[in-house]
């Protein structure tokens, strides 16, 4: 294990309830863990951020937790043991871009590199950030809290399995939305036999669209009823009256999505993978996969309640330990696909 | 169709992220291409046919016939819950699960404003009977049902002077009762949450279900919820103390955390020996106690509990904090705990963390003002320890609405055994849990009617053995 002497944070905001404050936040109080409380006792911590940002917010943690601010990222970049970078909003917006120019001054100097959301608003940057890493021999991680979050139940795509499909169901605005149904799909998505191998297309789906396409069998009903199966949220009569319908079999699922959209995604070996956002339909993060076998295997991704939005923690806990063994629990390569997959899906969406 | 740039990836390692492989249906989903059109025939039949009233039923011949008694059906009122899962379905493993039970009687006591009942009955075609018996045998005079819901909780009844709501559930176990005794003839029954507010009644009727031999289940749905982690004490477990921190009223959420508590409890070695006394205490004489040298150990389950919560009172200016003795003194201004020895000297306790919000930040005033008023922390988390100090925790997750959710669906859990019990004939778990916590929790009131006076409870030496099984919720 790696101490973990300086931690610096590149944070493109700082306010309550944002992704910046609940990972921060983990680090300078502690965060639970296997039953007790983890604590970074002798990590010193520094945040780069402009001082219009949060400035009060952060002004209360250098009082209570000695954060440090700095102006000046390069120079303690290079003094850190790791460096933990947070983009504005939720993950989707563009990372500042002089980071690659950061990442390859880090040279020898930082040990590892976590970055919310993904790794750059392009391909070519995301690419770029890559080879810096690689260059820099520092370990680069990055993603969302949505693949690591605790799931109703807790399963997960066997390792090797065969899989045969992958249906997301997702909510929120453009971007996010987006963001975290393709972080979640191409997590379950790389555990299959041969790992992830490459997407040969990727098609949009809007509107009515999204419907005919599910008549076409681009993706599958009966996913999308195991999946919405396990949401807690159905919206619609459920919101009136708490009834327990059942969307899918009731035929609601159209009536009560608005402005539904989808992300069909058609692996190099065949696998075939959905994201569908159906505001309106239910209001939580629910998937389901099929095997080879025939066999389904679905769960709720668990979003803990605001304000502690637990599902941070879990995401913490994995940076922790990246940090600390220098080993990454998913490849880079997944946030170098998640930033060409959202860059393609704007752009088709635009 | 966009095709996708030639960008070879490496092949990626398989995630070690330790998940369980879960199961949920196999062999009916072969065929994933299916339309809609073609999967709602195929699998969802019953939903349309359901919706659309009683004509539409369909020919189940395997389907049980029940009876609901309840107090009222609002949104979110417990009878709504169990009616509606009854009627609608509920997710279960993995799709939209129907349970293999006809509602054919439906006895309801009160028809507030809001009233759901006639609603739901008018939709699918179950008539409101105006009797208990009436549900029973569908005004036939002899028993028509194979099984007995009790849904006594919610609605407009008096409480007595120990804060107690005077629900119907043991006047109507006994109609149901009569019932059974003049068609020599008894089914299962279901009783929501705890038997009845005085000892001698609850303990009644559970010789009345051992008179008459049928099926009794009762209690919260907190011992079949979800479990974060989903831990699974073994049978036999050197297990000495075992604590539940919750919140909200006396004679409710109480009772939930002596259901918390207790389903762990009973799985330590030697099995549940019974409860010598209960102790209930408030404010300062609460932290009275529990700062006493003996209570390290409380004090310490009370924080490796709370570690496990997601939904704990922060700090100015924060959004989460770190479990302290502190914080929690401070923070649960409104404090209750309930104390209880069992006759092998084993210790329970059942924190409820009310207090005044104090600073939290939340970016959704709304959301303060409605949810978390007096609230200190608002979920239920337990831990317990073993003889050597090994301490387990866990989360029981309740995903409650509306603040989180639109669907309480911890009762999904509990449906799905009340279905397994009517069906087989047999309880999952034993009553004699739920008659414990019922006098646990009767026994804290008194407590408090007394000012915290302890409460010796030699009436209370009810032994017996877990099952093999938890039966939470995990699939």
């Amino acid at each position: 294990m790696r101490e973990l002497k300086k931690i610096t944070f590149l944070l493109g905001e700082f306010a309550l309830q944002t992704p910046a404050q609940q990972i921060l936040d983990r680090f300078l109080l502690g965060y639970p863990r296997d039953g007790g409380w983890r604590k970074f006792a002798g990590t010193k911590f520094f945040v780069a951020a402009s001082r219009s940002i949060g400035d009060a917010e952060l002004t209360r943690r250098v009082r209570d937790f000695g954060l440090a601010r700095v102006t000046d990222e390069q120079g303690y970049i290079q003094d850190s043991d790791a460096v933990v970078i947070i983009p504005s909003g939720s993950g989707a917006k563009p990372l500042p871009d002089n980071l690659v120019r950061f990442l390859i001054a880090a040279r020898g100097k930082v040990d590892a590199c976590f970055i919310y959301g993904a790794l750059g608003h392009s391909p070519d940057v995301a690419h770029d950030m890559k080879g810096a890493a690689i260059a820099a021999q520092m370990g680069l991680l990055s993603g969302t809290w949505v693949p690591v979050a605790a799931r109703l139940p807790q399963v997960d795509v066997p390792a090797g399995a065969q899989l045969a499909e992958a249906l997301v169901v997702v909510q929120g605005p453009k971007s996010e939305a987006e963001l975290h149904g393709l972080d979640l799909v191409l997590a379950l998505a790389e555990r299959r036999r041969g790992g992830e191998v490459g997407i040969e297309s990727v098609r949009t789906l809007a509107g009515g669209e999204v419907w005919r396409e599910g008549e076409k069998r681009t993706w599958s009903w009966p996913l999308l009823a195991a999946a919405l199966s396990r949401s807690n949220s159905p919206q619609g009569d459920a919101l009136k009256d708490a009834r327990t319908q059942d969307l899918a079999g009731l035929g609601l699922v159209q009536k009560l999505a608005r402005e539904p959209r989808g992300i069909s995604l058609q692996h190099k070996d065949g696998l075939r993978s959905t994201v569908l956002v159906l505001d309106g339909v239910v209001a939580d993060i629910n998937f389901a996969v099929q095997l080879r076998s025939g066999e389904v295997i679905s769960a709720q991704v668990l979003r803990s309640p605001a304000p502690a939005e637990n599902h941070y923690t879990r995401l913490v806990a994995v940076i922790d330990d990246f940090f600390r063994t220098g080993k990454a629990p998913w490849p880079a390569s997944r946030g170098v696909l998640l930033s060409d997959l959202l860059a393609r899906v704007s752009g088709i969406q635009h | 169709m966009t095709t996708w740039p030639n960008h070879a990836l490496q092949r990626t390692r398989p995630s070690r992220s330790g998940f369980n492989r879960g199961v949920s249906w196999t062999g009916s989903l072969s065929l994933s291409r299916w339309t809609r059109r073609e999967f709602v025939a195929a699998t969802a039949g019953a939903s349309l046919a359901l919706a659309a009233g009683a004509a539409a039923k369909p020919a189940a011949p395997a389907r049980k016939r029940v009876a609901l008694i309840g107090t009222h059906v609002r949104k979110f009122a417990h009878a709504q819950h169990f009616l509606d899962r009854l009627l609608e379905g509920y997710g279960w493993h993995g799709r939209h699960h129907h349970p293999a039970l006809e509602l054919a009687g439906l006895y309801i006591d009160q028809f507030p404003a809001d009233d759901l009942a006639r609603e739901r009955s008018a939709r699918f075609g179950v008539k409101l009977q105006p009797t208990v018996a009436d549900a029973l045998t569908l005004g036939t005079g002899r028993l028509a049902v194979d099984g007995v819901l009790i849904i006594g909780e919610h609605g407009d009844y008096p409480r007595n002077e120990k804060g107690q709501v005077l629900y119907p559930r043991y006047k109507w176990f006994k109609e149901i009762v009569k019932v059974f005794e003049s068609n020599g003839r008894a089914v299962p029954v279901f009783n929501d949450k705890h038997l009845s507010t005085d000892w001698n009644e609850a303990m009644e009727m559970v010789e009345d279900s051992r008179r008459l031999k049928f099926a009794f289940i009762a209690g919260s749905s907190l011992p079949v919820t979800w479990r974060l982690p989903a831990i699974e004490l073994p049978l036999g477990v050197p297990l000495t103390e075992s604590v539940c921190v919750c919140y909200g009223g006396v004679d409710s959420y109480d009772f939930h955390g002596f259901e918390t508590t207790q389903c762990m409890a009973e799985r330590r070695k030697g099995g549940e020996t019974g409860v010598r006394s209960v102790q209930a205490l408030k404010g300062a004489k609460a932290w009275e106690l529990l700062d006493a040298k003996d209570r390290e150990g409380t004090r310490r389950l009370l924080l490796a509990a709370l570690c496990r919560s997601d939904a704990m009172n922060a700090t100015e200016g924060y959004t989460f904090a770190e479990p302290t003795l502190d914080w929690v003194r401070r923070g649960s201004t409104n404090i209750t705990v309930f104390f209880a020895e069992h006759l092998d000297g084993f210790r329970t306790t059942v924190f409820l963390l009310n207090g005044t919000v104090e600073a939290v930040a939340f970016r959704d005033q709304r959301v303060r003002t409605s949810m978390w008023t007096d609230r200190f922390a608002r979920d239920f988390t337990w831990a317990g320890t073993e003889k050597g100090g090994r301490t387990h925790s866990a989360k029981f997750h309740l995903p409650m609405p509306p603040y989180n959710t639109t669907l309480a669906d911890f009762f999904n859990p509990l449906m799905n055994h009340v279905e397994t019990t009517i069906l087989t004939g047999r309880a999952p778990y034993p009553i004699e849990r739920t008659l414990l916590t019922t006098g646990m929790t009767a026994a804290g009131l008194e407590s408090l009617h007394r000012a915290g006076e302890r409460i010796e409870t030699p009436w209370m030496n009810v032994a017996y053995k877990a099952p093999k099984e938890s039966h939470f919720w995990r699939a």
